[in-house]
């Protein structure tokens, strides 16, 4: 069994491979034997020494679900409550509450939607149809549902649907909000401006791309600098 | 903002160069302010042989954002750290 793991495990990267250490003498639930001997000289690492499912988890970004259907600043519906309920016969989720879905948290067929907060529901799922009286049946497709009472607090929220490769067109949107797409647009304009050979207007727009991309980093992040003034500063 | 538009704003008429070049923007995107984030899983192996602490980063991997390992005694994924230099006590690895 791994303990302690943040402390005890170290990861070193070569090339396109990823290789794991395990500090040797770290934390275990292992009793030694009587007749060995553990030889443990410090820091010294060794290889991993057990199997665990699932065990290495890679945070990375890629070029994952590049166009969606529709802008990012449209994918506003969204719904919570307590009374949401879900049935594996017709893989339905249902509320009580008289159009709940399509009027008052604004989902259309055809929409995404990722589930949170249920027991055995969370998930990503589209919207196929809305039924029962009152709309209060949500039709879904993407994910089994599991039977689940009502009871915990849910919340489901329309997510980008991905546009696959093949489908690209020109009323495809690239997966990023406005402000990135006045850069996408500075980094088109590059590109044109290069195949023309044109490369000081290239280069123009290649700096206000990167402009762009530090202004939509810096509108994440609120911070805000101050200085004291000396008694006798010019003001 | 459609494609069209951006192609419309750029005074481009190819529609496949001008997907290939938002594409080639978003990647550019994605390597430096890292707008959506994407993990894998895969089983860590018991070392018996001399390559088996070695894994194989994602092929579609385009910024690294962390390694974790799951804490088996409570379930949870915790951030590992990277070293530096490989143990400079081995020339050639060959033993776990």
């Amino acid at each position: 069994m791994s303990y302690n793991v943040s402390e005890e495990w170290y990861y070193y990267l070569r090339g396109r491979e990823l290789i794991l250490y395990q500090l040797l003498g770290g934390s275990s639930n292992t009793r030694i034997s009587q007749s060995g001997v553990l030889r443990s000289r410090g820091t010294e690492l060794m290889y991993p020494n057990e199997n665990i499912e699932d065990g290495l988890r890679v945070e990375y970004t890629s070029l994952n679900e590049p166009f969606v259907a529709e802008a990012l600043e449209t994918t506003t519906a969204y719904g919570s409550g307590i009374n949401i309920s879900f049935a594996n016969s017709g893989a339905r989720i249902s509320t009580a509450i008289a159009n709940f879905w399509d009027t008052t948290s604004g989902f259309v067929v055809g929409d995404k939607i990722r589930v949170q907060g249920s027991t055995s529901n969370d998930g990503d799922y589209t919207i196929d149809s809305f039924g029962g009286g009152s709309n209060v049946n949500m039709v879904v497709s993407g994910s089994t549902v599991t039977d689940e009472a009502a009871g915990e607090r849910i919340t489901v929220t329309q997510i980008p649907k991905e546009v696959v490769s093949a489908s690209v067109s020109e009323t495809s949107h690239p997966n990023v909000n406005q402000g990135l797409c006045l850069a996408v647009v500075d980094y088109v304009k590059a590109m044109k401006a290069e195949a023309e050979g044109d490369l000081t207007t290239k280069e123009y727009y290649i700096k206000e791309f990167y402009s762009k991309l530090g202004d939509n980093e810096g509108n994440k992040r609120k911070i805000s600098m101050s200085f004291p003034s000396a008694p006798y500063a010019v003001r | 903002m459609t494609v069209l538009e951006i192609m419309e704003r750029a005074g481009l008429k190819e529609t496949n160069l001008s997907v290939a070049w938002v594409k080639d923007a978003i990647h550019l995107i994605q390597s430096s302010s890292k707008q959506k984030i994407k993990s894998r899983k895969q089983d860590i192996i018991k070392s018996v042989g001399s390559d088996d602490n070695v894994y194989i980063m994602p092929p579609d991997m385009i910024a690294l954002e962390s390694i974790s390992i799951k804490d088996t005694s409570d379930g949870k994924y915790k951030k590992i750290k990277r070293i530096i230099n490989q143990p400079s006590y081995l020339t050639e690895d060959t033993s776990p």
